[in-house]
């Protein structure tokens, strides 16, 4: 199409980052004719979709949104997808844009057909990223059972030891390729949406809130991790000091959020997540007492709302307004924590088995520089859109802090903004 | 909040507490951080949260008979920790100041005390008193003779004509503050039967009075000042501050009894015991007021406003000018050590009228509140 409109614009699109964002940026571009580079750090797509258990709010497993995306992708041959890529150098302009990506090794090739061998065969043990370092992982290994593409990686960390050596020994489909070197590839592309995502806040940084003290404090999203079927207690929901079920969990809401000292934003989710939350534990553990402690609750929408309604009909969920601005050992492992009830003016302290800080987002730009000179950031390291000046735009929750659907919808409306950058000229 | 309340905002009072170091109270989300923050809060209706509202609202009834607003010793922990930066700790700061001011009669005085623009009219008034009663009455001398060689005083400015002066003026601060304590006591009493932070039904003088015993040792020690973190540093040189003028008040009175009672005339041996007590109280007090200083300079997340400046430099400037006229006395500086002891009146009498308008006034204030605190039961309970 770009042809049709002349010379020297290119009529791909560029999009960094392989989450629910980029993903379905990518689809709606791709499908309505444009040719689309998805370039994903992480060996796998899906982002922090593929890490949930589910979500709200109809409570359906990541599955349900991510596999019709991946099977859309490989029936789509104007997609290419890049993993274990980075984008190290933009230049040019709207229409024209020069980007060197760096593809690093993955160590395994397309032979690859997920028997486990390799990970069976290496001694070598690493802490999990996925699941927020609560277990450990081989050196050689799969994302997740769902990983798309479906193939091993082998860690950098094992590579040149005897490990590795074990691993590429016993593929018996020769799929192990030790000698794989970083690369650099120059695309040419028409406009760049930056899918970048988020990271959970640091929770260690808010010091008045115990984590990294307590062993039984954990983040929302370590929860999600414990609850996923395929997380590190395989979906159990366990105390982290003696891996046995809580008898009682108390949520944390703006743990870091809507606080100038940290995040001073509100991250969207954390009340809709924590509610959820508070549903996965009342499934599992009928006697388990939930403390919802909170400043204000934020569920936007009718559908949200109802859910609410829902949990708060559960008479096992217990809603306290007030923030918790202190932790305190509550003896054998338990945790108190303590807030003032606004309602009845009364200091609480609360001994639980369990803590869990609903922890905010932060962009990820934040923590790691893109490297496009010409992008606006917000104080917080959100990225601007300037529609107007076209060229590169950023979607989901690069640009602001969103759930599933929001993101989608906003990554739909961003599809159409790269196309234009493109049509335009 | 659980009662069915009407609001009615005082606009003026919000504005006026903004305008006093209050600026930033609008930010305030309830979250009350604040009130866990805060180490000396009791469980039961913890402090600053529902000030903050009170404050938001403009609440003014609500907030000077507030007795809690004096259990509050400023130490800024709540202001640290507010994820708005909306400043309890200066806004209490600002809500007594106006309680002090709502407290004295009359009411002119503490609006004139607590404006830096009426501080030269203030600064000369003293003056002008001490030079018209000791012209008319012949107690200032403006050329002293020399007693035994030696400068005295009170040859220049007659013991005479500080007890004139001064007598009278002590009275009135305690006329004063009798008056606005009893308005004060009973208010406190109703606001905390009405939000529920004491069972007690009226105030019985004994068991009060056995409170204010129980709590005096722990003002003595700034116990609850030291139970800050923030501006922990700032309790010992309260501390200096607290026993200095204890001290020197101690030597006041020795000197004042001993004048009237044994006519005995100053000025003492500095070996004599109580020299030595007002000769190491000066010094005290100036250290003290001093670091007092510096700590709010430094301090630049909390705000520091008129009526704070206004009684740092009046006790540091009472320090100095007195260890001056003694120093200067002892140089044998005659000119010099009238003129720096008569400045040194001057802001003793600042000190002494304006008690119960300015600052200072959390002397008293904050005393009975501590010890109505004490005696209501409230921290025992955790109902």
């Amino acid at each position: 199409m770009s042809k049709e409109q002349g010379a020297p614009f290119s009529g791909s699109i560029m999009v960094v980052g392989g989450g629910i964002s980029g993903l379905t940026t990518a689809l709606e571009a791709a499908e309505v004719g444009y040719e689309v580079f998805i370039v994903e750090k992480n060996p796998y797509l899906g982002g922090r979709v593929a890490q949930l258990k589910q979500y709200f709010p109809k409570l359906c497993p990541p599955t349900c949104g991510l596999e019709i995306n991946f099977r859309r992708i490989k029936d789509n041959p104007r997609i290419k997808f890049f993993t274990l890529a980075e984008v190290e150098k933009v230049e040019g302009s709207a229409g024209n844009y020069n980007v060197s990506v760096k593809l690093n090794p993955r160590y395994v090739n397309e032979n690859c057909t997920c028997c486990g061998a390799c990970a069976d065969a290496c001694q070598t043990e690493i802490p999990n990223e996925f699941n927020f370092d609560m277990d450990k992982r081989k050196g050689a290994f799969l994302p997740h059972e769902m990983a798309f593409p479906a193939r091993y990686v082998i860690s950098p960390q094992i590579i040149g030891t005897e490990d590795a050596k074990r691993c590429k020994e016993a593929c018996p489909y020769d799929a192990v390729d030790l000698e794989m070197q970083p690369k650099t590839m120059d695309l040419n592309v028409g406009a760049i949406v930056w899918a970048t995502g988020w990271e959970p806040y640091d929770a260690a940084k808010i010091d008045n809130l115990g984590f990294g003290q307590y062993p039984n404090i954990i983040t929302n999203m370590m929860l999600e991790r414990q609850a996923a079927p395929n997380g590190p207690t395989n979906g159990q929901i366990l105390k982290p000091s003696d891996s046995k079920p809580p008898e009682s969990v108390a949520f944390v809401q703006c743990a870091g959020s809507r606080d100038q000292n940290h995040l001073p934003y509100c991250s969207y989710i954390c009340c809709m997540a924590s509610l959820k939350h508070a549903t996965y534990i009342r499934e599992q553990y009928p006697d388990t007492k939930v403390y919802i402690f909170y400043i204000d609750l934020r569920t936007p929408g009718y559908r949200y709302e109802k859910f609410y309604d829902t949990v708060k009909a559960d008479e096992n969920v217990e809603f306290v307004k007030g923030k918790v601005a202190a932790v305190e050992d509550g003896g054998t492992g338990r945790v108190t924590v303590i807030a003032e009830d606004a309602i009845s003016g009364k200091k609480i302290r609360q001994t639980v088995d369990m803590v869990v800080l609903a922890t905010g987002m932060q962009p990820t730009a934040v923590n790691a520089k893109l490297p496009a000179a010409d992008l606006k950031y917000t104080e917080e390291g959100f990225i601007i859109n300037e529609l107007d000046k076209g060229g590169m735009f950023a979607t989901g929750c690069a640009n602001k802090p969103a759930d599933v659907m929001m993101s989608n919808q906003n990554a739909t409306g961003i599809a159409l903004k790269a196309i234009q950058t493109m049509v335009k000229r | 909040m659980a009662d069915k309340y009407l609001v009615q905002p005082d606009i003026e009072f919000i504005n006026e507490l903004r305008a006093t170091g209050g600026e930033s109270l609008k930010s305030c989300f309830q979250c009350a951080t604040c009130s866990v923050a805060c180490p000396i809060a009791p469980d039961r209706k913890p402090f600053p949260r529902k000030e903050m509202i009170a404050a938001s609202w403009g609440l003014k009834d609500k907030l000077l008979s507030n007795p809690d607003i004096w259990l509050c010793h400023n130490c800024g922990d709540c202001t640290a920790q507010c994820p708005r930066g909306a400043k309890p700790g200066d806004v209490l700061a600002a809500i007594r100041m106006k309680a002090i001011k709502e407290y004295a009669r009359p009411k002119f005085v503490a609006d004139a005390i607590n404006k830096g623009k009426h501080l030269p009219l203030l600064l000369i008034l003293p003056a002008v008193i001490f030079i018209v009663i000791g012209l008319l009455t012949g107690f200032l001398d403006f050329t002293p003779e020399r007693v035994h060689g030696e400068i005295v005083q009170a040859e220049f400015f007659s013991q005479w004509l500080v007890d004139i002066v001064f007598v009278p003026l002590s009275i009135w601060v305690v006329v004063i503050f009798a008056m606005g304590l009893k308005r004060f006591m009973d208010d406190i009493h109703k606001n905390a039967v009405a939000e529920g932070k004491t069972d007690k039904q009226t105030i019985d003088t004994k068991g009060f009075l056995a409170a204010l015993v129980r709590v005096i040792p722990a003002i003595l020690k700034h116990s609850r000042f030291s139970e800050c973190s923030e501006n922990n540093d700032r309790a010992t040189p309260h501390m200096m501050v607290l026993f200095s003028f204890i001290a020197l008040f101690i030597v006041t009175a020795v000197f004042f009894i001993t004048l009237y009672v044994f006519g005995i005339h100053g000025p003492y041996s500095q070996l004599h015991p109580v020299k030595i007590l007002a000769n190491v109280g000066g010094i005290v007090l100036i250290i003290g007021a001093a670091l007092l200083m510096k700590q709010r300079m430094d301090k630049t997340d909390e705000v520091s406003t008129y009526k704070d400046w206004y009684l740092l430099w009046l006790v540091l400037g009472l320090g100095v000018t007195g260890m001056l006229t003694e120093l200067l006395r002892l140089a044998d500086a005659a000119f010099l050590t009238y003129l720096i002891y008569f400045i040194h009146l001057m802001l003793a009498f600042h000190l002494v009228a304006f008690l119960p308008f300015s600052k200072l006034a959390h002397l008293v204030y904050r005393t009975v509140a501590m010890a109505y605190n004490e005696y209501s039961g409230r921290e025992s309970s955790n109902a």
